[in-house]
């Protein structure tokens, strides 16, 4: 009875990874690291995240993941509030929406989509923070994040496959 | 049976991938929506921002210090290896304050005797509150950082923030033990600033970049590079006289200047939390007052 109970409560645990570890690396991301230039130009953590997990276990992470992290992002480095859920969202939906395409695909080209949705992404919430703002604002910062990003994906992308290695069991089979 | 179940599969199918994708309309429509929200009714947003940042303000807090720690290692290595030019600096500027020194001992007295012969009110004096960095990182779309000090330490929205080089910017949101400081680089900063030399007034404004643009200022202004802006305490919000940075570029009217503050190495912060002159949070020059006295 009691093993039951735990072997649940470790069930979802583990279903619930994929979500903890985007939350937590989008705390980390906002911690101060006292570098030159950081902080101005972030790595986008959320939308790799986001990214991987849409791609591999679509199972355990929902469209409203996207959308709570996005939230929580927006509250946590202070820009608009819903911007990122909505790009966050729409990354997830595209991602969802071309999953066949993705299945047994090299790493390479998995690379160049990202870099893809990043773009996109980029420029999307620089289009949004202009109208909100009324204003025109340098787009070459918001380039330059996306580029930075897309440089940081294979590490990214590394440590979520360890991790999904050694919390998870491979998709098919009970979580 | 399982056939049974499988023919009912098929048949909902197609009214789940509809639910679906009108489940993924609704999220994207409640982003849309808090999006609206927060441009018209910020209070309430900035309300729940601020909860949401007090709750994990400590958690925060305890994950910032240990990298904290390790900068300071780093710069202290790098300290080690130019410890003899740094050396070298501190004596040139060592002598060069002393005059200043002196300077200042003399103005202090005579300031002290003009005041007894005018009967000035001494003014109550500046309140501070002090704060850590517990969060940065804006990315390119906000310039702001999170401080460990809120209401419960008489940190309001509005107060101006500076370190130790000059101002940083001033309080966007409050929570009771935490604060979000909008850094003068931000997009929506606007600080009135005054040239220290020759007195001409401007607004300080942050469009993001590294050095903000000076604006509203006389035609003939006679400003040039490496010309001191400190604040210039009109508009009610910030005590004048704090050091805001030197002027970098002047172009066609685009003049830029380059903040005291080094923002990528901003650990500890203080809040004016109230300062000579403001009353209500309105500031009444001190002469006024005086010739009320009167």
């Amino acid at each position: 009875m009691i093993n039951d109970a735990l072997e649940h409560l470790d069930r979802s645990a583990r279903s619930f990874s994929p979500f903890l570890t985007s939350f937590i690396l989008i705390m980390i991301s906002a911690l101060p690291l006292y570098m030159p230039g950081y902080g101005q130009i972030v790595i986008e953590v959320g939308l790799v995240s986001v990214f991987y997990w849409s791609i591999y276990r679509p199972d355990l992470f929902p469209s409203i993941a996207a959308l709570a992290l996005g939230l929580w992002q927006d509250i946590l480095v202070g820009s608009p509030l819903g911007l990122h859920a909505l790009v966050l969202l729409l990354a997830n939906w595209a991602i969802m929406s071309q999953r066949n395409f993705f299945q047994g695909k090299s790493f390479i080209v998995v690379w160049w989509c990202f870099s893809v949705v990043a773009l996109v992404a980029a420029l999307l919430s620089w289009f949004v923070v202009c109208l909100l703002n009324f204003a025109f604002i340098n787009p070459l910062a918001v380039l330059f994040q996306a580029i930075l990003t897309i440089g940081a994906f294979p590490f990214m992308v590394w440590f979520l496959a360890r991790l999904q290695k050694a919390v998870l069991h491979p998709i098919g089979t009970d979580v | 049976m399982r056939q049974r179940v499988a023919s009912v599969a098929r048949l909902t199918a197609p009214f789940r991938a509809l639910l679906n994708r009108f489940a993924m309309l609704l999220l994207v429509l409640s982003a849309l929506a808090i999006m609206f929200l927060e441009k018209v009714e910020m209070e309430a947003i900035d309300r729940v921002r601020a909860g949401v940042i007090d709750t994990v303000a400590p958690v925060l807090d305890g994950f910032s210090r240990p990298i904290a720690t390790a900068s300071s290692g780093v710069q202290r290595l790098e300290d080690f290896f130019s410890v003899y030019d740094e050396n070298q600096r501190l004596r040139e500027q060592n002598s060069r304050l002393l005059k200043w020194q002196n300077k200042a001992l003399a103005l202090t007295a005579e300031n002290s005797t003009l005041r007894q012969m005018l009967n000035f009110v001494p003014e109550k004096g500046t309140e501070t509150a002090a704060a850590r960095v517990i969060g940065d990182s804006g990315g390119v779309f906000a310039q702001s950082v999170l401080i460990n000090a809120g209401v419960a330490a008489a940190v309001e929205r509005g107060d101006a923030v500076v370190s130790d080089r000059g101002l940083v910017g001033r309080v966007a949101e409050a929570g009771r033990k935490s604060a979000r400081v909008l850094l003068i680089t931000d997009f929506n900063s606007r600080i009135p600033v005054v040239s220290e030399k020759n007195r001409v007034r401007g607004i300080l404004f942050g469009d993001n970049s590294s050095a903000p643009r000076l604006a509203f200022l006389p035609t003939d202004n006679g400003l040039e590079l490496g010309d001191r802006i400190v604040t210039s305490g009109h508009g009610h919000v910030f005590p004048a006289g704090f050091p805001v940075g030197t002027i970098s570029s002047i172009e066609e009217g685009d003049i830029r200047v380059v903040p005291f503050v080094n923002f990528d190495r901003l650990e500890y912060v203080r809040i004016i939390t109230h300062f000579p002159g403001e009353i209500n949070g309105r500031i009444v020059p001190s002469t006024v007052r005086t010739l009320q006295v009167k």
